[in-house]
């Protein structure tokens, strides 16, 4: 196996979906505050993560689990307990992000491998070192702010695996430095695991369309039959030296499917697919498809038709290789 | 009635269709919701407070409409005619294909979404909530008409089969097109 797959699961039945399309890994988070994940009905109990575990292991895959938000100061309470549940359902490793769940885990869960979230935004060899020197992180999600020359250099400078984002939500901003959503709602992905919490996202419909408003404020407006996108504002659109347009981008996701290949030369380890949020049909779907197109380019064999195959599924109906190649505006 | 839409039953259907409202089909749902939530209570805890919300779920191709309070061994499903209003928590409103692919997991509501194969108004918590627990619950139609065993898998081969079948027919969205 030359690049390790690993796939979204906000429930229980989308895990088994996942290892049943083919992932090799499947990352979760349990069902609170402590994973970037944190929406109404999602998520998995500690029951259910040790179910999950068991599925997985019992057909060849592994578990990743996502402890990836920011601990409270002076409330640690959940991210520890979260660590055990991960430890005592045998997660295969943790993904975390805060200094003080890594310190934590590495004091508490020797035996737990430790991978380092893209929320902790480690984009150079002095980060990744620090990382890897003081809690022992075997692993880093890399942020999708790199092109695949900078990841590659970056390998050779490092010495841990790294993992890349390959298909989904693209999130334009650097990872667990984003604060945008708190001006809107008080909450942000970073502390309360939620970007656009939805108990703030309201839409309305007219003549002119939909509207999409964030705690009142409209940050969208889709004319009828015009693709939509996520109700988030980074995506929205807003008024600008006169002009109306997507400000900070385009409701996109990223596809670099095309860029497997190189992904593999500049020594990354695992590719990942975002979507934790979205449905079976959704998992389905997309994990067999990169399966695919992982399993052909390892046998030399000719790309598969990502793009083609799953344009439904992509966010405003468009496909981006995002930072990868640099062809941003 | 409104026009014909991608992924709507053709005319006739709709109007082959149109009985149905006057059946017991909320009686028959609510039956049928109920019996689910004693076999799976775990799928109606992944609601939590969202179990009390009610959802106004309107297939966009027929003249009725459903009513759901999803509480568990309480739940409620009344079927109504289209003009008799009633509000609700969360409306939800695609062609009857869409919506039974969405139940069933075939079709993933972001998608459906970012297409606009259905559109959404009220509480977005709720529907948020409701569509995970629904994602989680792994709905065949044999749970519907609490068929089990051999008969509970004829019935899901021939209704997921039909509804195959259906959504080819009526160009109704599927992975990989955007509609």
């Amino acid at each position: 196996m030359s690049l390790e797959l690993v796939c979204p699961a906000g429930t229980p039945s989308a895990l088994r979906a996942a290892v049943e399309a083919g992932a090799h890994s499947v990352y979760c988070g349990f069902r609170d505050e402590t994973n970037a994940r944190n929406f109404p009905g999602l998520n998995f109990s500690p029951d259910e993560m040790i179910e999950g575990v068991r599925f997985a292991h019992a057909h060849g895959a592994k578990v990743l689990v996502a402890i990836n938000t920011f601990a409270k100061a002076g409330s640690m309470e959940a991210w520890k307990a979260a660590l055990a549940n991960a430890e005592k359902a045998g997660a295969d490793a943790v993904i975390l992000a805060d200094l003080a769940v890594l310190d934590h885990a590495a004091t508490h869960h020797p035996n737990l491998r430790l991978h380092l979230s893209v929320q902790a935004a480690a984009a150079t060899p002095e980060a990744i070192a620090f990382y890897a020197d003081t809690f022992g992180v075997k692993r880093v999600v890399m942020p999708r702010v790199l092109s695949v020359e900078e990841i590659a250099k970056l390998n050779a400078a490092i010495n841990v695996e790294t993992e890349a984002f390959v298909f989904g939500g693209l999130c334009p901003m650097t990872e667990g430095r984003c604060s945008l959503s708190s001006y809107a709602t008080g909450k942000s992905p970073n502390l309360t695991g939620v970007c656009s919490p939805p108990e703030h996202v309201a839409y309305s419909e007219d003549r002119n369309g939909t509207a999409t408003r964030l705690n009142g404020f409209t940050i969208d407006r889709f004319g009828a039959g015009e693709q939509a996108g996520y109700p988030t504002l980074c995506k929205g659109r807003f008024v600008a030296g006169g002009k109306t347009s997507y400000l900070f981008e385009d409701p996109v996701s990223l596809n670099a499917a095309s860029l497997i290949a190189a992904f593999a030369k500049a020594g990354i380890t695992a590719l990942k697919i975002e979507g934790r949020q979205r449905g079976k049909g959704y998992v389905t779907e997309v994990v067999r498809t990169f399966r695919a197109a992982v399993d052909a380019i390892d046998a030399g064999g000719t790309e598969v038709e990502v793009g083609r195959l799953l344009a439904g599924l992509v966010e405003g109906g468009r496909q981006t290789s995002g930072a990868y190649k640099k062809t941003w505006r | 009635m409104a026009e014909h839409f991608r992924g709507e039953l053709p005319r006739l259907l709709r109007i082959l269709a149109a009985p149905a409202g006057f059946l017991p089909l909320g009686p028959a749902l609510t039956l049928a919701v109920r019996r689910f939530a004693r076999r799976k209570p775990t799928v109606f805890d992944r609601l939590g407070e969202y179990g009390k919300c009610s959802f106004l779920i309107e297939p966009s191709d027929l003249d009725f409409s459903f009513l759901m309070v999803p509480d568990g061994v309480r739940s409620e499903v009344k079927c109504m005619r289209r003009r008799a209003t009633q509000p609700a928590d969360v409306t939800v409103r695609a062609p009857l294909l869409v919506l039974l692919g969405l139940l069933d997991g075939t079709l993933d509501g972001d998608a459906m979404f970012f297409n606009r194969a259905i559109s959404v108004s009220g509480r977005t918590d709720a529907l948020v909530a409701l569509r995970n627990a629904i994602e989680d619950a792994e709905l065949t139609p044999a749970d519907f008409v609490g068929a089990t065993g051999g008969l509970g898998k004829l019935v899901d081969r021939s209704v997921i089969g039909g509804l195959g079948l259906a959504r080819r027919f009526t160009g109704s969205p599927i992975h990989g097109e955007p509609s």
